[in-house]
């Protein structure tokens, strides 16, 4: 038996990123950044620079902070962490996989998408419906 | 017939009030096996799901509209006044935040609603935090004028970290990326109510299995 799941209301939740600078800046020109009194940021600029380890803290730490209720991670940059979206599997924050300028999305690869599509596998059907 | 196979064997006598437990797994049942739930979810299911495909064909196409305008943005502007080492890290909040509601469908489950609030100003958000705040009502008109120079000030603000002159390609970035917000928080609804219908959908063929 199921519980309830819990849904946590907010007034002013925030919008996390984790994407190129070309991206992260443009949603920043959209008024999304914040950056709180101990200088963390909302936002994850990722470089040819950035490590995988940094890419998972900031995932982490984004799916974990409670005044945050989307997180957009770019599609590459989710593949890179793959099997940490995967397990990610709760209704707030969201997770959505956006394209990047060289990396143009792919439903195939979305782990939502992937989980869902378990309801239309040939195995789901026909052992449920004999 | 299900009712009774829910109740529990274990001694309890059919003039016997079942437990908790067992009524409240045959409530879920009756809420399930309502007539045409399981068709509705169906629905919802395949309309959210279409709908969040939908968006995010839509959200490609604004976002490369958008990176072209911040390219010919740079092009004019010059790379070093327009990338990420131009950002402090000041305390300064979001202008534009989510409201997350709970849509509860008479199911114990529920989903999230978000609802997008673009330049909110610094003032409001403070507002917004301290609940013993009043406000008094003002008329319509001044609440338009209001709103519509709040929203230029804050759009200015934020364009005003790449430099005091701003060409008007960044001011259309600007603009849509406003638009992929938008866009993205809808597919976010659409996610958060296919997930819902999945995971109903999902107890129902998991019950039936067993």
């Amino acid at each position: 038996m199921a519980n309830r799941a819990q849904i946590p209301t907010k007034s002013s939740a925030l919008i996390a990123m984790i994407a190129d600078e070309d991206t992260v800046v443009g949603f920043l020109l959209a008024g999304v950044g914040n950056v709180d009194i101990r200088r963390k940021t909302n936002y994850l600029i990722v470089d040819s620079k950035t490590t995988v380890k940094q890419i998972e803290d900031a995932f982490k730490e984004f799916t974990t902070r409670e005044d945050i209720a989307i997180v957009l991670i770019s599609q590459y940059v989710a593949n890179m962490i793959r099997f940490l979206v995967d397990s990610y599997n709760k209704p707030v924050p969201a997770i959505l996989e956006i394209p990047s300028k060289d990396h143009p999305y792919d439903p195939a690869h979305d782990s939502v998408l992937s989980r869902v599509k378990y309801l239309f596998s040939t195995e789901s059907v026909a052992s449920g419906r004999r | 017939m299900e009712e009774r196979h829910l109740i529990p064997e274990s001694g309890v006598a059919a003039d016997q009030e079942p437990s908790q437990e067992a009524v409240e797994v045959v409530n879920r049942r009756e809420v399930r096996l309502r007539p045409g739930a399981e068709e509705k979810l169906v629905l919802q299911f395949m309309d959210s799901l279409n709908s969040y495909l939908s968006f995010s064909h839509s959200l490609s196409s604004t976002l490369g509209q958008a990176w072209m305008e911040l390219a010919s943005a740079r092009h004019s502007m010059g790379t070093a006044r327009l990338n990420t080492s131009l950002l402090d890290l000041k305390f300064h909040p979001a202008s534009t935040t989510l409201k997350i509601a709970e849509c509860d469908d008479d199911s114990v489950d529920a989903k999230a609603r978000f609802v997008l609030r673009k330049w909110i100003s610094s003032e409001e958000v403070g507002e917004d935090e301290d609940s013993n705040s009043t406000k008094s009502p003002e008329p319509a008109d001044d609440d338009d004028e209001v709103c519509y120079s709040q929203v230029r000030r804050e759009r200015a603000k934020s364009l005003s970290v790449f430099g005091i002159l701003i060409p008007p390609k960044l001011r259309a970035a600007q603009q849509s990326f406003e638009r992929a917000l938008e866009t993205l928080v809808e597919m976010a609804n659409m996610q958060s109510s296919f997930l819902y219908s999945f995971h109903q959908l999902h107890q129902e063929v998991e019950d039936t299995k067993e």
